[in-house]
């Protein structure tokens, strides 16, 4: 019964935050459209953190997705710039951020650098290619085509007032792929094991740094994926506009790591942990309270939530 | 289990604390004022001057920093038009939050910005003319010279507000056909401006040695200005009549203008009074009078010398 609700104790969190605002504000919070509002506004922050899932089951971590974000934005748009279709640009940012993300892999995993060392390595040059291929300006207006743009703005028909917004979908489609991944394949069961213990799986015959190369990559996509929907949804590209996603998502798998046992990441409670995040933004929004206030309470509750699974962990 | 109960009290104490707080306000309008740029001197000086005018009309004022996210503006105006807000106020490019400003007009709700610029989803913007703080102080740079000599220009056309600066100067330069542009510097702004344009200066100054080969800085914001200034005085140049202006009339450079040095002048935005404007405007509009004009300019000042200290 303890361990139950050390476990589900962010869960529960949750619930009781959604509860009270459910009540506070009963005639907004709780509706359709609220709720596919909120799907919507954490579509990004969703994204890079179930790909950061990924890198965090092996125990590492990826500090350039903010920039690697915004730099997959410029290049799309850069590209839209140039005559470019949709499709191409689209293309072209998430091969670069394939790439990036191999980078990444390839210093963490056969050179041998600390993930932490050698993300914030690739954070300052990622985020310095974008100011440098964008010239430092905002990239909007003319150069974003509207098939671009208008693909944030669209969504699939719910109802006659309500519809599911595109971006939803996609963050939907990769939590299904990071999901599969993680859950279902021998290539998801061993990247945890390498996070349990990455001596063991070596000689337990897992290629630890195969894996741990792709996994990087697969962080570098989703971020790209992510930028191309900020991108997207502010029909422009600024060279630091992602920038605040890495924390963001870096906090939502915490979170997400406080519900399991063995502290360990899974996709879905990252999804908790990011819907933690985007609820308590929409609903003190709605109820007027002071954007300081709700960092402070985001804060906190983060700190808190991690807190007493640690403490938790540590007397059990 | 009681431990995990106890650590969640003291959140739901700063919770709820949070929330009376919130509730007190009695409220005659419901505003939301939404910007990622809460943190620049500029921003604040409007927002405070739009709260003060917002206490004496008694609407509930509720001012939201998204710290630089833009993609979180259009999240917030979601939410705002969700809540169902009276008004909404925004300084921030509309282009690029128009999800949001689409929601909120399908919620009915009016849209006033505050330096934000022109969008058909805004009942209007209240600014300054940039047009006007341009001509104001090329003007003076080439009165002060005697519309005769060489001048150095810091401009940033990626951004829209301070390119049509650049395009105003231009053309009082070009008017006047003794004057010349010795070169026209974008700086470097990723480090705030003034270490990059003093770079960029330091190097021009280098190629032109010569007292009185440069008569004057037109600069259009203060950062580069102050550069310059930085240059000129690290060169010993200082005593070479060279005039320097900025725009913004931000506190450094008004520390500048009033050492009496090369820095002699720079355009005072009235931010006080574009958040009373807005506030002005908002007040119109819930009254069913919106303002007829897409954009309020709020008049802006030159400060020299002078007139700093007032």
């Amino acid at each position: 019964m303890a361990s139950a609700l050390k476990t589900y104790g962010t869960l529960i969190g949750f619930v009781l935050v959604v509860v009270f605002f459910w009540i506070e504000i009963p005639d907004t919070f709780m509706t359709a459209k609220n709720w596919l509002n909120i799907s919507q506004q954490v579509s990004m922050l969703a994204v890079v953190a179930f790909t950061m899932t990924i890198v965090m089951v092996m125990g590492d971590f990826d500090l350039s997705v903010g920039s690697m974000a915004s730099l997959a934005g410029i290049v799309a748009a850069l590209a839209f710039h140039d005559g470019y279709g949709v499709g191409a640009g689209v293309a072209l940012a998430l091969v670069i951020g394939l790439a990036g993300g191999l980078l990444n892999g390839l210093l963490v995993a056969y050179v041998g650098i600390l993930p932490f060392v050698a993300t914030l390595g690739t954070l300052t040059v990622y985020s310095g290619l974008a100011f440098l291929v964008s010239g430092g300006k905002t990239i909007f207006g003319r150069d974003i085509p509207v098939a671009f743009s208008g693909f944030a703005r669209s969504g699939i028909p719910f109802s006659d007032t309500v519809s599911v917004p595109s971006l939803t979908i996609v963050a939907a489609l990769v939590l299904l792929v990071v999901w599969f991944v993680l859950e279902q394949t021998t290539f998801g069961r061993r990247l945890y094991a390498i996070g349990g213990n990455k001596e063991a799986a070596r000689l337990a015959g897992i290629r630890v740094r195969r894996l741990r190369f792709l996994a990087f990559g697969l962080s570098g996509l989703g971020a790209a994926a992510a930028g191309l929907m900020y991108a997207s949804r502010v029909a422009s590209a600024n060279p630091t506009q992602g920038s605040g996603l890495m924390l963001d998502a870096i906090a939502a798998v915490f979170l997400g790591m406080t519900m399991s046992e063995e502290g360990e990441p899974h996709v879905l409670a990252t999804l908790i942990g990011v819907l933690i995040l985007g609820v308590l933004g929409n609903g003190l929004t709605q109820m007027s309270i002071d954007s300081y206030v709700r960092e402070v309470l985001i804060g906190s509750i983060i700190v808190l939530a991690v807190a007493t699974s640690s403490i938790g962990k540590a007397r059990g | 289990m009681t431990a995990t109960l106890r650590k969640r009290l003291p959140a739901a104490a700063l919770f709820l604390s949070a929330v009376f707080a919130a509730g007190t306000a009695a409220a005659a309008g419901k505003i939301a004022v939404i910007t990622p740029y809460l943190a620049q001197p500029g921003t604040q000086f409007y927002v405070e001057a739009f709260q003060a005018a917002a206490k004496d009309k008694a609407w509930d004022v509720n001012v939201i920093d998204t710290k630089g996210d833009v993609a979180a503006v259009i999240s917030r105006l979601e939410d705002a038009a969700t809540q169902k807000v009276d008004a909404v106020v925004i300084n921030v490019d509309p282009a690029q939050v128009e999800a949001g400003l689409a929601a909120v007009k399908d919620a009915g709700i009016p849209v006033v910005g505050m330096d934000a610029g022109a969008s058909p989803y805004l009942v209007t913007n209240v600014t300054s003319n940039g047009y006007a703080m341009a001509a104001d102080t090329a003007a003076y740079v080439a009165n002060r010279i005697g519309g005769k000599g060489n001048v150095v220009m810091f401009v940033f056309d990626a951004f829209p507000p301070v390119q049509v600066r650049g395009v105003i100067a231009n053309a009082v330069f070009g008017n006047n056909p003794d004057i010349k542009v010795l070169d026209r510097v974008t700086p470097d702004v990723s480090d705030g401006g003034i270490a990059d344009s003093r770079a960029k200066m330091e190097a021009i100054l280098a190629a032109h040695p010569d007292k009185g080969s440069i008569s004057a800085v037109w600069a259009a914001w203060d950062q580069p200005a102050l550069g310059a200034l930085q240059a000129i005085e690290a060169a010993g140049r200082q005593n070479e009549g060279i005039v320097i202006t900025g725009i913004d009339a931000n506190p450094q450079a008004r520390e500048a203008i009033a050492a009496g040095g090369n820095f002699e002048a720079s355009m005072a935005q009235d931010f006080h009074g574009i958040g009373k404007a807005a506030a002005e405007a908002v007040a119109q509009t819930l009254a069913g009078k919106p303002p007829k004009s897409s954009v309020i300019y709020v008049p802006t000042k030159l400060i020299t010398a002078d007139n700093v200290k007032d």
